[in-house]
This record gives structure tokens, sequence and C-alpha cells, in this order.
């Protein structure tokens, strides 16, 4: 019986020390909520703007999907992911390209009230995000940061 | 109540009245032909990465390198062990040629299919190698009883040592050498046989020790976590090299054979394999609640589970065995229990973490996700990162193998991609440790309904 105790004893404390430590929660992070204000970065040059903006976009689109904004992300990958991904929530992948974009739209008009860009690089942006297709505007920041100066 | 003398008694009177270096010899060479056969069970698991580049085959299908073997084990146990039970010398001859000529012709294997014919040809020899091994060591031992503490003693290091020794021999020599090493190691036993002459068993069969054998059952299928689950964790998930993987799992053994030559002193028989159990099931609960990718948290719930399984399963082996003839046939129920326990545990725990590796897939990626977007690295690189690491992740699941980041993203010299490196790298092993985790946990679960035989059966266990 004494054999037992112990074994029970060693069994539970060392399941004990490993949930103590984290053991139950170790697991990938949780996605923040779209809909949920986020830390705004104080964005410096162009780049950090462009890149606020689209995240911003991101944020409103996957908030108004019900979805994360990674899940956005990951589904405009590809043409076959945003395809998957249009299947799973009932849209047509045009649907969920012009809620991109509304949601880009949005996040200019933000950009030019708070000053962030100048205008005519607004009205600029404003017009190649109304035409150039997603996965060609995201080739396109892609390809960006040689033209850039960036690494 | 002394049990009348046995053919096997008699035998081993002679044998142990000889107490030469001789029988010591041959001891050694039948535990050592056992111990083989019962680490072919799990002997290729670290290889599996390997094979399955060798021979561009689904992961699920990959299993049957394992299946087979232990498929074939258990079914062809009982009929081994009745034939034995008469011929025990030319059943183990027969067995260990045909294991050695399966053993090459794994090592040669042109495809997978015939690498899984051969692993089934494997088993079913294997499983005349043990039961005519446990004949054949009642006569040189002194004894059934002793021939019964050898016998499990010698199953359990095997079985403990299968993913070691595979891993070692995989990283030294390839994992072909696994087959075509055991082929001469096993037919050294055959040396054993020169000079025997051992009496047929004509005692009438007894009934099997249904308390043990379905206790064995349970444990063993618990035990696939530790022998294979973890071996897969340490090797594909945490990306450790076969050989280091191999000397990791080497805690579980020598826990095990401790455990085993110490445990004697544990009263009654129930009591030791109930805390055997208990020990089992602790430890896998507690890989199942990782605080930390690593193998040294993988440490301390190795010595809980091999402590346990030297305590149970050896016990509950020699108690399925203690007076109760013919042995032979014992033994083969013993054998049949725990293969059919390997392949009910892994049946069952595949999907289990199948499901758990898809699940923990899209919460990864969109942790990686969401911390590439939220890296300090210049934010028109973001795209490239984050689709570089996609098609990486793609790439290594073809190949049933986690990536390196660092390897994907490119070592540059800036903090930020260092801390991108370092924050994709975390939630890629938490993920991985995840996916594990509810396996293990069913596991332990295994391992503690092993628990209901052994209290139902205390009277019979209490020795």
């Amino acid at each position: 019986m004494r054999a037992i105790a112990l074994a029970a004893g060693t069994a539970v404390a060392l399941v004990g020390v490993y949930l103590a430590l984290g053991g139950a929660s170790y697991a990938p992070a949780a996605v923040a909520d779209p809909c949920a204000a986020r830390e705004l970065r104080d964005p410096k040059g162009f780049e950090q703007v462009a890149e606020q903006i689209v995240l911003s976009a991101l944020d409103g689109a996957a908030c108004e999907l019900g979805v994360s904004r990674e899940e956005i992300v990951l589904a405009f990958s590809s043409r076959a992911s945003l395809e998957r991904f249009a299947e799973e929530h009932g849209d047509s992948t045009k649907e969920l390209e012009s809620l991109v974009r509304a949601g880009l739209g949005r996040a200019l008009d933000d950009a030019e009230r708070e000053e962030l860009l100048d205008p005519r690089i607004v009205a600029l942006l404003r017009g190649v995000v109304a035409r150039v297709p997603i996965e060609q505007l995201l080739d396109l920041l892609e390809r960006l940061p040689p033209l850039t100066g960036g690494r | 109540m002394p049990r009348p003398a046995t053919p096997s008694d008699s035998r081993s009177t002679r044998s142990a009245t000889e107490g030469s270096s001789e029988a010591r010899t041959r001891i050694a060479l039948l535990g050592l032909s056992v111990g083989l056969v019962l680490a072919d069970s799990s002997v290729v698991t670290i290889a599996l990465p390997e094979i399955l580049a060798r021979y561009d085959v689904e992961v699920a299908t990959l299993a049957w390198a394992l299946t087979s073997y232990n498929l074939a084990l258990a079914l062809a146990a009982l009929p081994a062990a009745f034939l034995a039970r008469r011929r025990p010398t030319g059943v183990f001859a027969v067995g260990v040629v045909l294991f050695a000529m399966a053993s090459l012709v794994c090592g040669f294997a042109s495809s997978f299919e015939l690498l899984v014919a051969a692993r089934a040809v494997q088993g079913a020899a294997g499983a005349a190698v043990v039961c005519g091994a446990l004949g054949l060591l009642a006569d040189v031992a002194g004894g059934d009883a002793p021939a019964a503490r050898i016998w499990a003693l010698a199953g359990v290091v095997g079985a403990a040592l299968g993913p070691a020794a595979g891993g070692i021999l995989t990283q030294l020599l390839g994992w072909e050498s696994i087959f075509l090493v055991q082929a001469p190691v096993v037919l050294v036993a055959l040396l054993t046989l020169r000079d025997v002459q051992v009496v047929p068993d004509t005692r009438p069969l007894e009934r099997p020790h249904v308390a043990a054998n379905a206790a064995l059952l349970l444990i063993s299928g618990a035990l696939v976590a530790a022998f294979f689950l973890l071996v897969i964790l340490l090797i594909n998930g945490w990306r450790l090299e076969p050989l280091a993987a191999g000397l990791v799992v080497t805690v579980m053994p020598i826990a095990a054979i401790v455990a085993a030559r110490q445990g004697h002193a544990i009263t009654p028989l129930w009591a030791r394999t109930a805390s055997g159990a208990i020990l089992i099931a602790g430890g896998l609960a507690a890989l199942g609640w990782l605080p930390h990718a690593g193998a040294a948290w993988t440490v301390p719930p190795q010595l809980a589970i091999g402590a346990g399984l030297g305590l149970a399963l050896s016990a509950l082996t020699e108690r399925a065995l203690a007076g109760r003839s013919a042995q032979a046939v014992h033994g083969g129920w013993t054998i049949a229990a725990r293969h059919a326990g390997v392949v009910v545990g892994l049946l069952l725990l595949t999907p289990i973490f199948t499901a758990g590796l898809e699940r923990n897939e899209d919460d990864a990626l969109a942790a990686g996700t969401s911390a590439v977007l939220d890296s300090r690295i210049p934010p028109l690189e973001k795209l490239t990162v984050a689709r570089r690491v996609l098609v990486a992740v793609d790439e290594a699941k073809d190949e049933a193998r986690i990536p390196a980041v660092d390897e994907v993203v490119g070592d540059r010299d800036d903090p930020a991609y260092a801390q991108l490196v370092s924050t994709l790298q975390d939630q890629l092993d938490r993920a991985v440790t995840n996916a594990f985790s509810r396996s293990f946990l069913a596991a332990a679960c295994l391992a503690l309904l092993a628990l209901v035989p052994i209290l139902l059966g205390r009277r019979d266990l209490t020795v």
C-alpha cells in the first residue's frame, strides 16, 4: 500500500509541477480581436505609414467578416487559398476583394485626416487600390523593397 | 501447495547443478534474442522520416512499417506458443532463421510494400523466437519461475531499448542497418541449441490469466505514446538528430531496469503492478502537459514511465506465467496481449495525434502571421517573410517535419529579425508540442484503465 501511495504521490507531484509551470496553456498564442482597438505605433516614413494603413484596413475587413486579420492575410496568400476562404465564409472572392478594398479606402481616409500622408499620394494610392487586382497589389508591395532602397 | 514436478523442473535441475558459464552464455543469448524481437516493435520509430524519404509514401501509410510487425506478432503468438509447447527447439530454430531472413529483406527492400510484407514475416517469426526461447530458458535457467523472470526482464529491456538502439544505428549507419545488424545477431542465438534435448511439456493446459493479460494489453497500448509518439515529437517536432533522440530516450530503459530489479521488494504483486500503472499514467500525463518544448522537459516523465513499466510489465508477465502450464502457451498469451495492445494504441492514438496536428497547424499559422505583422522588421519585407514561412511550412508538411525558422528567414544581423525568428520558432514549438498533448493524455487514461483488471484480479495477483 505504501508503494501505491508513493507512486500516486510522485505522479501527482510531477503533473502538478508541470501544470503549475504552464503546461495546460503551452499552445500557440491566440490572435487579437480585429474589432478591438489596437495600440498604435508612431509611424515614421512612408513605409511605416503604408503599413499602418494596410493593417487598419485588414482589421476593418476582418471585423466585418467576423474573422481574424491573420486569416485574411493567409487567404490572400494565393488564389487557391482565397477561393477556399470564400467558400468557407459563403462569399465570392470578388466580395472579399471589395471588402478589403473598402477597408483600405477607409484607412486612407484616416491617414489623410491625420495628415500622415501627402493628399496627392493618398489620391494616387486610392487609384491603385481601386484598380489593381489584390494579388498584383501584394506582388507589387513585395517587389517594392529594392525600388525604395529596402533590403 | 507444492506443484508436482514437471518436465521442465527435471531438466532445470540438471542445468542448475551444472551452473556452468556455458549455461550463463545460453541464458544471455536467449535473453538477447527475446530482447531483440521485442525491441523490433518500436526500433524503426526513429527511422520513419528516413523511410518516408526513401519510399515517398503518405505519412498515414508509413505507420504500417510499425503496425504490420506488431499485428503479425500478436496474431502469430498463440499458434507459435502451442507449437513451442511440444517442440521448443524446432520452433526457436525456424523462428530465428526466418527472422534473420526477413530482416535482410527489410534492409534491402526495394519498395515500401516489400518492407511492410517483410516486417509482417519478421513479426510472425519473432513470435516463434520468443515462445521457443521461453521453453529453452526453462531448461537452462533452473525451472519455470526463473525462466519467466529472465524472459520477462529481457522483454521489458528490449521493448524499452528499441527506440534508442534504432536512433543510434540510423544516425551512424543509416536506417537499413537496423535490420542488417540484427540478422547475424539473432543467428548467434542458434548456438544455444547445441546439445539441447528439451522434453516436450505434456502437462494439461490451464486457462490464461485474464486480469494480467488484460492489464498487459492496456499498459502496452499506453506505452505506444512513450515509445512512438515521444520519439516522433523529439525528431520531427523538435528537430533532434536521431542519435540525440536515441540518447534522450535511453532514460526509460535505464529506469525500467533499476525498477524491475528493485521492485521485487514490493508486495503484494498487485500493489507492484498498480504502482507501475500509476507511474506510467503520471509520466504520460506530464508529457501531455509539457510546460516548454525541449528534450530536458521529457526526462522526469520518462523516469516515471520507465520505472512504471519496470514494475508493471515484468510483474504482470511473471504473474501470467507463474504456476501455469504450459508455460510456453501462457508466454504466447502475454505476447499476444502486449502486441495487440500496441496495435490498439497505434490505431487509437494516431487519429488523435493527426487531428491535433491539423488543429495546431491552423493556430500556428495564425500566430506566426500575427508575429510577422506585429514585428519591427521593415514593413515591405513582412510579405516576403510571411510567404517564405508559409512555403516552408507546406514543404515541411510533405516531409513530416517542422521547419527551422532561422533557415527560412535567413541569417540577418538585425535585432528585429532575431526577435521575429525567436517568436516564430516559439509559436511553432508551442504548436507542435500542443499537437501531441491529447494523445499523451489519452494514453495516460489507458494506463489508468489498466488499474481496473489489476484491482479486479487482485486476489489472483496476490503473490
